[in-house]
């Protein structure tokens, strides 16, 4: 294992301690926080290693949130349904990846992007299934406390967070890996010496889509209530993005970091900026751009990025 | 005479959406850029319209030759300053780069104008036409004919125009460009200008038919995406193809299914598009 | 962790420095006698229009409140903060805000997000935290059917708009029969649509046609066209002022008339009448307050008359009901503390749901869902560029006209 994905666990680790110190309102930013790392840590499976710029990740978190939301509201347990939207994200993926993949550049991104829209409209359409516009209410189940729930929601946002770490870990250290990195560099060269590259991409389009659509689940139960503007948001596809070139496209460390630093951000933003925050947010995209286009990690860790990068 | 109807509605609301998508697609295929500012350069466009009109009494039409020039320079300079220094990097770094510039400006706009719903009403309104049953309005027609001279006025700057050819030339290959002495920065600043005050202009055309607001933006955008594919990437004919291609689709569509599905149509023909057709109607193959 | 009210700290923005000193000052302001409601408002994005007249809404009460000293707990005189926040129009984030009013800028009372969808999700944190909370801008009845004892709202179901204005249509206008119903698919708008249709279903009209489009269309001629080969003499349009302007517009675009046009929630705007223009003519519509109410009440504004006319000083324009709602909210709590006589939450709650009296408003009381039931909505027309109210007959202006070219 190398040095940065340790880093990364005890990092991971180092969070799990937040309801120690922190009162309900730091563990709802902690259980964002750890979503944010989920979206971001996802995203780099398609878009870092295999170099695919997707715009998929708001699809599939609303797709999760609904199929958990739809589940939990006919009385399923919670256990039983984050598993089922994670599952199920990952097939539906995995299928549409299929198709989708063989596109590369602007049109995979077009095509990525406009799948937010075919979901979206879908689940308003299926008013009976879905509430359609009229949102999807979620019961609360049986509390034990503002804390207890906090809590709880934290440790589950959490342990999915852990799951998608071991996964893009597993991932990078796989055949898997090497093959979307080889993909990432030269795909006709990949195909030509063998490499069964649809199934390379479907397989990690799906695996990306996975704890995405977990973590919509996971969302929808925490929140109680989404209607489909809200979870179909194009700033789900967005944010990991930049938080991915905040920390540096390809390192999983640099990615979450590049995600706790995001949320750090728009909180300051957003508390300090009440009228002109998206502006001001998208000064920061801009200026990261220009003067830090390879990321937090480039800054003084160099060496490692590049390594992470071609494991 | 329903179909009648369909038809003619669906004829002039593509000739609007041919209009909304062809700066989009000019920086598409020039630059490789996906520009996501786009829509909010339209609104821009109509809040010029409205603030001429209502404030002094400068009817659109005129407004068209104000808007055209002021958002070349603006389109002009964001490509020189920001957009260049990213412009060879992949697709992802300048899509979000005109992500981020996007909520700049539009963020500007709700914070200026608010996001109030403004109306530009003509007064006396212009009313509309029937022949045998079928309606068309006439400020919609108008809009069309403008829409479509704006088109064939950017067709002839691409045919005649010495500026006009190299973009063409830089359109179907950058290096040999390079190598007949064409200097590419300036032809992506200039094709750059060129899409913004196309979107200007159309904004200014859409104040005359739709509510006026930043938050618009994103639906003009959304056309613009759809358009630009159905139709194929970087031609005139392209465009004019997709739009009309798109807004029968809707019409149809919503007759057929009811209009809450339309939309949903149209993104699905899009990603069918895509996979199946990736240049379009009227593209080129071995596009990127 | 800062409290800071919006104006002051509009003024006093971009400067983190200065943000920190103003959190030094809220805090010690904390030690006056204040009492904290809290106020998460879409200042930003698609709903900020309505954020304003909210704000609006609740700064009048506040304002009017201090200047009578305060309210009076116990003996004890409290002044009034209303502790507002953006939540971008976004529902998550207005769960967040409603979370972060809570547990970090100890507000005392909440009032709720705006709008059915997002007061129903910010519902359930209230709940948790056992904190009463009014809804001023939530009418759907699945906001107050999930069972939740610290959620008040001071609009009455759907259905109580849709009826008297079928009622109306049916006695004033015999020949129409065939409805024709276009909503916009959105919580408030599809669900009022819906009660539309049931209403015009068991008062014998004929629902030609129903369909919903979805959020952000920017064409409706194809809609329209359909709705046109049915002839319907009633078409019942849904949506948000955007909505409605466009399918007026196209209306008047393809020549579609009618005996009669109704719209919710447009006309009660004066925003919608002033774009409209003459083709707002005889469109008729439903809210649940106007200005042209004359109710004798007991609280801070006492009838409505004076109430317009402390709104107009402030102002300089109509209150329409969302700005109504707003203040007649903080009215609303105000009586309960005062007749709790404790800043208790679980006794707050219990005087609120004890309420019954007359306001400015109208009449409140609350249903066992913590909904109004008492309140009986206007019915109103555009006449002349003005809105006329033609029901309940005690605020009666005028008479019903057919005809919308």
């Amino acid at each position: 294992m190398s040095r940065s994905n340790l880093f990364l666990l005890v990092l991971i680790a180092g969070v799990a301690a937040l309801p120690l110190f922190g009162e309900a309102y730091a563990l709802r930013l902690g259980t964002i926080a750890c979503m944010y790392a989920i979206l971001a840590l996802s995203w780099n499976v398609v878009g870092g290693l295999a170099g695919y710029p997707s715009f998929a990740t708001a699809a599939f978190f609303g797709l999760g949130a609904y199929i958990a939301g739809v589940l939990l509201a006919r009385g399923m347990p919670l256990a039983g349904a984050i598993p089922i939207a994670g599952i199920d994200s990952f097939l539906v993926a995995a299928l549409l990846g299929a198709a989708l993949l063989r596109l590369r550049g602007h049109y995979f991104a077009i095509a990525s992007l406009s799948l937010i829209e075919v979901f979206r409209e879908l689940v308003n359409n299926a008013t009976d299934l879905t509430g359609g516009g009229m949102g999807l209410n979620i019961p609360l189940a049986a509390s034990a406390g503002v804390m207890a729930d906090a809590t709880f929601f934290f440790y589950v946002m959490w342990g999915l967070l852990l799951a998608t770490a071991v996964m893009v870990m597993a991932v990078s250290l796989s055949k898997l890996g090497f093959g979307l990195s080889c993909i990432r560099q030269n795909e006709t060269a990949a195909n030509m010496v063998g490499l069964n590259t649809t199934l390379y991409k479907s397989i990690a389009f799906g695996l990306s889509a996975c704890f995405v659509g977990g973590a919509g689940g996971v969302y929808a139960a925490w929140v109680h209530y989404i209607d489909p503007s809200d979870v179909f948001d194009i700033l789900y596809s967005v944010k990991p993005i930049v938080m991915a070139l905040i920390g540096g496209l390809g390192s999983p460390l640099g990615v979450t970091i590049g995600a706790f630093v995001y949320l750090g951000l728009e909180e300051v933003v957003w508390r300090n900026y009440i009228q002109i925050h998206s502006g001001v947010l998208g000064v920061i995209i801009v200026l990261l751009l220009l003067f830090l286009p390879h990321g937090l990690m480039s800054v003084r860790v160099r060496q490692w990025w590049r390594r992470t990068k071609n494991v | 005479m329903l179909a009648a109807q369909i038809l003619i509605n669906a004829l002039v609301l593509g000739c609007l959406y041919a209009c909304i998508a062809i700066g989009f697609s000019l920086v598409w295929g020039v630059l490789n850029v996906i520009n996501l500012i786009h829509g909010s350069f339209i609104v821009l466009g109509a809040y010029l319209a409205w603030s001429l009109y209502q404030g002094f009494h400068i009817s659109p039409w005129y407004a068209l030759v104000i808007a055209a020039p002021l958002f070349f320079v603006l389109g002009y300079v964001i490509q020189r300053v920001i957009l260049n220094r990213v412009i060879t990097a992949p697709v992802l770094v300048t899509l979000t780069m005109t992500f981020g510039l996007d909520l700049i400006l539009n963020n500007a706009m709700i914070y200026y104008f608010k996001a109030d719903y403004r109306k530009l009403s003509l007064t006396p309104p212009m009313g509309s036409v029937s022949i045998f049953d079928v309606v068309v309005p006439i400020d919609r027609l108008v809009a069309t004919v403008a829409a479509l001279a704006l088109t064939g006025v950017l067709y002839l700057i691409l045919r005649r125009l010495r500026v006009g050819r190299a973009i063409v030339a830089v359109r179907l290959d950058r290096d040999a460009a390079v190598l007949m002495g064409v200097d590419v920065n300036s032809i992506y600043a200039i094709a750059f200008g060129l899409g913004a005050a196309l979107a200007g202009c159309a904004g200014v055309l859409m104040a005359l038919i739709f509510p006026i607001s930043p938050l618009t933006s994103t639906a003009y955008l959304g056309k613009a995406f759809v358009v630009c594919v159905l139709g194929g990437l970087g031609s005139v004919s392209g465009a004019l193809a997709g739009g009309l291609l798109l807004a029968l689709i809707e019409g149809v569509g919503s007759a057929m299914f009811g209009p809450a599905h339309a939309t949903t149509l149209s993104f699905a023909l899009l990603i069918v598009f895509l996979i199946l057709r990736p240049q379009g109607l009227l593209g080129r193959k071995g596009f990127e | 962790m800062m409290a800071r009210s919006l104006p002051r700290y509009a003024r006093l923005s971009r400067s983190l420095v200065v943000a920190a000193a103003l959190a030094l000052s809220a805090s010690a302001a904390l030690a006056q006698d204040v009492i904290k409601f809290g106020a998460p408002l879409p200042l930003t994005g698609p709903l900020a229009p309505e954020a304003i007249k909210q704000q609006q809404g609740y700064d009048l009460w506040a304002e009017q409140v201090n200047k009578a000293g305060g309210i009076s707990v116990g003996g004890k005189k409290y002044k009034v903060e209303i502790v507002y926040s953006d939540y971008q129009s976004n529902t998550p984030r207005a769960v967040q805000t409603t979370e972060q009013m809570i547990t970090q800028n100890g507000v005392n009372f909440m009032f709720s997000p705006f709008g059915s969808g997002a007061a129903k999700a910010a519902s359930s944190v209230s709940e948790r935290y056992k904190m009463p909370t009014i809804a001023s801008t939530a009418s759907s009845a699945q906001v107050y059917d999930q069972g939740y004892k610290y959620l008040f709202g001071t609009f009455t179901p759907n259905d109580t708009l849709t009826t008297p204005l079928t009622k109306i249509v049916k006695a004033k206008a015999p020949n129409v029969k065939k409805v024709a119903i276009l909503a916009r698919n959105d919580l408030f708008p599809l669900a009022i649509a819906q009660e539309m249709e049931k209403s015009a279903k068991e008062n014998g009209f004929e629902v030609v046609y129903f369909e919903k489009y979805a959020i952000g269309t920017l064409d409706h001629s194809a809609t329209l066209s359909q709705i046109k080969t049915q002839a319907p003499q009633w078409i019942f349009v849904t949506g948000y002022i955007n909505d409605l302007l466009l399918v007026r517009k196209q209306m008047s675009d393809q020549q579609i008339k009618a005996d009669v046009v109704s719209m919710i929630a447009g006309p009660a705007y004066q925003e919608f009448i002033d774009a409209a223009g003459p083709s707002g003519e005889n469109i008729t519509s439903a809210a649940w307050w106007h200005p042209a109410a004359q109710y004798n009440g007991k609280d801070i504004f006492g009838t409505t008359a004076n109430y317009v006319k402390l709104f107009r000083e402030k102002f300089k324009s109509d209150p329409d009901y969302a700005q109504a709602s707003a203040s007649v909210s903080g009215a609303l709590f105000q009586m309960a503390i005062e007749k709790a006589g404790t800043l208790d939450k679980e006794k707050v709650r219990e005087a609120l749901a004890a309420t019954d009296v007359m306001t400015f408003w109208g009449p409140v009381r609350f249903g066992p869902t913590g909904q109004i039931n008492s309140l009986e909505p206007p019915v109103f027309q555009l006449q002349g560029g003005k809105a006329v109210v033609l029901s309940p007959d005690i605020i009666k202006q005028g008479e019903f006209k057919l005809g919308v070219n």
